[in-house]
């Protein structure tokens, strides 16, 4: 309890403009919030998705870390991102090429064929890596690379279309070291051949370890597999 | 499958009255069809059979009844809400979703405009089922949202860029489409840049072709293989749960800019209200 001594009135004055200040900086806040219309639409959209509680960013992904990492844009995303689609300039598309071909990062013992029966199970299997309203156990099964979510295999099976047809491929292109290190960079880091393209940097990304690259390249080269018949 | 379609009819009749466009959505469609050479309208001959016989039709009906009954802490019916052409005025109020409404200062799709009436007219709480459940045929959302929406069926997609607020989203909506991220690297336009495209079987929708666009953004829509009429901001969840990003938040304004957006791909093109999708 203070006295009613000048001093003590002094601070209630001094508590009583802190006071009405607090008040004037949260009406500011208020007033100030923010204004999507003096934004940017990068800019707003940047603020949507992290600022404006437009996600789910806290979840725990199954990589280690949380959603939040799986909207941050790395340099590659930030390259390839058109508006209206399609693709950058040449001299963007040289260095999406360049660093693609720096991040490639090959088997100790060489490039090998695994067992091409996981690796049909592997090529049609969309598990892995999903969040959200259901999220992907991954010590419960394997991570599957969804192949044939966009390219035909073996044609016991129904593939898509957004990548161009796989089926024969072996058969076809033979299984010199040259096709299959051609094979192991379109999984690992396709942009080093088509830069910005819609495929993912499987390996590049951790998203197939080098075990499973290995398995889908056999369902892929194996003369027994049903991609070659 | 005779005794539904016997069922149908007068539903289809009743809701016919009040939902004022001259065709139904089995023949929106068809003139879509007609109008141009695509895989994705045409994919499902078994889906376009069943249209006329839709499920959806008995969720609207449920969401009629809701609608226009008191509810709530403060018993009053939505017939208060104003939807964006007035209180109560539901004709066409959903092709022009989302919109800026003043009351909140915010640009609203059907959804949130939902969760507002129900939460500052009818005095729900926040976390009551009524507002909290969002998905599937039983509750509240879907049926009312299906009723509202097919008061637009057959009119033309317009929501409108008047508002800064209605342009900001929509252009935000639109980086939000293109924009790469995530572990598979994925935007919108991975699977929507291109007509013809397949994910295995399933023909997709191409965000440029405005034709299959609005059917593609034409929901809610009863989806044969979840048995369920299923919501836009459900179709959304579902999406970036497949490019393997994180749960959109469906209050959130980055859903309603994708909204934005992909409304005003679908502009001048009619709705098909209520819809089946595979």
């Amino acid at each position: 309890m203070l006295k009613k001594t000048p001093i003590a009135a002094g601070i209630a004055a001094l508590a009583t403009i802190f006071i009405a200040g607090g008040c004037a900086v949260a009406d500011a806040d208020k007033s100030n919030a923010v204004d999507y219309t003096a934004m940017t639409p990068e800019e707003l959209a940047e603020h949507l998705i992290f600022e404006a509680n437009g996600f789910v960013l806290d979840q725990e992904v199954q990589e280690g870390g949380t959603t939040r990492q799986r909207m941050v844009q790395d340099d590659l995303h930030k390259a390839c991102s058109v508006i209206g689609g399609g693709d950058p300039d040449q001299e963007t598309l040289e260095a999406v090429r360049a660093a693609a071909a720096e991040s490639i990062v090959y088997p100790e013992g060489g490039i090998e064929l695994g067992d091409w029966e996981r690796g049909r199970e592997l090529a049609w299997s969309g598990f892995g890596y999903r969040v959200g309203h259901k999220t992907d156990d991954h010590s419960a099964r394997d991570v599957g690379g969804n192949c044939y979510n966009c390219h035909q295999l073996a044609t016991d099976r129904t593939g898509g279309n957004l990548g161009p047809s796989l089926t024969g491929y072996g058969k076809t292109r033979g299984t010199s070291e040259a096709m299959l290190k051609y094979a192991y960079d379109m999984i690992y880091n396709p942009h080093v051949y088509f830069p910005c393209t819609n495929m993912p940097r499987f390996g590049h990304s951790g998203f197939l370890d080098e075990q499973a690259i290995a398995d889908i390249m056999a369902y892929m080269f194996d003369p027994e597999s049903p991609v070659n018949e | 499958m005779f005794k539904k379609a016997l069922l149908a009819l007068p539903v289809a009749l009743a809701l016919g009255a009040t939902a004022h466009a001259e065709k139904p959505p089995e023949e929106v469609l068809q003139d879509l069809i007609d109008s141009v050479d695509s895989a994705y309208l045409t994919q499902s001959e078994q889906n376009l059979l069943m249209m006329a016989d839709n499920p959806a039709m008995w969720t609207g009906m449920d969401g009629e009844d809701l609608f226009h009954t008191p509810r709530g802490p403060n018993n009053v019916s939505m017939e208060a809400c104003d939807f964006g052409k007035g209180p109560g005025v539901l004709e066409g109020a959903y092709v022009e979703l989302p919109r800026y409404f003043e009351d909140t200062d915010r640009v609203m799709d059907l959804e949130n405009r939902i969760v507002h009436c129900m939460t500052e007219v009818q005095g729900f709480a926040a976390d009551d089922p009524a507002v909290a459940r969002r998905h599937g045929s039983g509750s509240d959302h879907m049926k009312i949202q299906t009723y509202i929406a097919m008061q637009s069926n057959g009119m033309e997609w317009n929501n409108p860029l008047d508002h800064p607020l209605e342009i900001a989203m929509r252009d935000a909506g639109e980086v939000m489409f293109y924009r790469r991220s995530g572990i598979a690297d994925f935007n919108c336009n991975t699977c929507h840049g291109e007509s013809g495209k397949r994910i295995r079987a399933s023909v997709l929708p191409s965000k440029d072709v405005p034709q299959e666009w609005t059917k593609a953004m034409s929901w809610p829509a009863f989806r044969v293989g979840h048995d369920n009429v299923r919501s836009s901001q459900h179709r959304i969840r579902g999406c970036y749960w497949q490019m393997r990003m994180p749960r959109i938040n469906p209050d959130g304004d980055a859903s309603i800019a994708l909204m934005s957006y992909w409304t005003d791909a679908s502009r001048g093109q009619p709705a098909i209200l209520p819809d089946m999708k595979r």
